[in-house]
């Protein structure tokens, strides 16, 4: 199975709100074999939303099992189509990069648990919690798929400590 | 193409921004990097510059009168070739965070035991907060470390100037993940 490019900002693919898959066909079956040997031949890659090779389709993968953020707490490969953030809990900053968009990281603000509803690759329905790290990885995953970046959703660029209200 | 850096300051107001930037802009200056925020009451802009055909500071000539003349106080720097691109850091990113009660000799202790040990830093902001009776100092870094530097080295040797300095001091690790 081909390992894809990953695009690049400012593709506009990038920008695009994805459709929904409404038949788990063939083609969808490839594209996620194509998004887990993209994410895979990235090496340090944790997620791929398949806006970034390319297909404007509601498919990430997601895998932190591999990482040392992520390691102690993660559902392994997770395939998600058509998935749909339920719940947001809590809230936990990163310092986030993208493989879409090289060379530049940014503190963002993301929920530091989710429950998300989604088709895995054989069609079912299934709900999962994620935590920390690997909640952080699934929203920014599927924002990808409302074609949102990491750089829609930057708190600040150095500290946040001095952005605060006047008392 | 030539590279320049330009230092802007003044009481702050809004307008400043526009103001230099319009004055780049008639001049066809590009802007590459640049950072500006409020110090004070006052409104710093340092800017990293590009101009395909000026070569020197002359050739700006008067362009800046303008702003002198609103009370800004402006400062134009030719940068040496291959200035404008910074060497490659590589190295555990930490976030230290300094602060305590206000007293003279805090900045130079904590900074003289980062040069020691050949730690970059890379961003550095300081801010006296509280009330006048109780000023507090706080101080946050944002450091690469030399390859081979465990975080817990720099921990250690941070404790001991916190017994010494009586301050609070932070340090962790930030890893930037590639998502």
């Amino acid at each position: 199975m081909p390992v894809k490019d990953v695009l690049i900002y400012p593709h506009p693919l990038l920008k695009k709100i994805c459709a929904p898959v409404e038949h788990l066909d063939e083609e969808i079956d490839s594209l996620i074999q194509d998004l887990i040997d993209t994410m895979v031949a990235a090496g340090h890659s944790v997620g791929v939303a398949a806006p970034q090779i390319g297909a404007p389709r509601r498919v990430v993968v997601v895998d932190v099992s591999h990482s040392k953020l992520g390691r102690d707490d993660n559902h392994g490969l997770l395939v998600m189509v058509n998935p749909e953030i339920l719940e947001r809990e809590g809230r936990k900053v990163s310092r986030e990069g993208c493989m879409s968009v090289p060379d530049y990281t940014g503190n963002v603000v993301r929920a530091e648990s989710v429950v998300v509803q989604f088709l895995d690759r054989e069609g079912k329905q299934r709900v999962i919690r994620a935590r920390g790290f690997e909640a952080v990885a699934l929203q920014h995953e599927i924002d990808h798929l409302d074609g949102l970046l990491f750089l829609d959703r930057v708190s600040s660029l150095k500290t946040d400590l001095f952005r605060r209200k006047k008392r | 193409m030539t590279h320049f850096a330009l230092t802007i300051i003044g009481r702050d107001h809004p307008g400043i921004v526009a103001k230099v930037t319009e004055i780049l802009y008639r001049l066809g200056c590009n802007i590459a990097d640049s950072s500006c925020t409020i110090l004070g009451g006052q409104f710093a802009m340092i800017l990293i510059l590009s101009h395909p055909k000026m070569q020197s500071n002359e050739e700006f000539g008067t362009s800046f009168a303008p702003l002198e003349a609103d009370g800004l106080s402006v400062f134009l720097r030719k940068l040496q070739p291959g200035g404008e691109s910074a060497a490659e850091i590589d190295g555990e990113i930490c976030m230290i965070s300094v602060y305590g009660s206000d007293k003279p000799g805090i900045v130079y202790p904590v900074a003289k035991i980062l040069g020691d040990m050949q730690i970059n830093i890379t961003d550095l902001n300081t801010k006296l907060v509280g009330t006048p009776q109780r000023p507090v100092y706080v101080m946050m870094i944002e450091a690469v470390l030399p390859a081979g530097l465990e975080i817990e080295e720099l921990s250690s040797a941070l404790d001991r100037l916190k017994k010494d300095l009586q301050v609070d001091i932070a340090v962790r690790s930030i890893t930037p993940v590639e998502l």
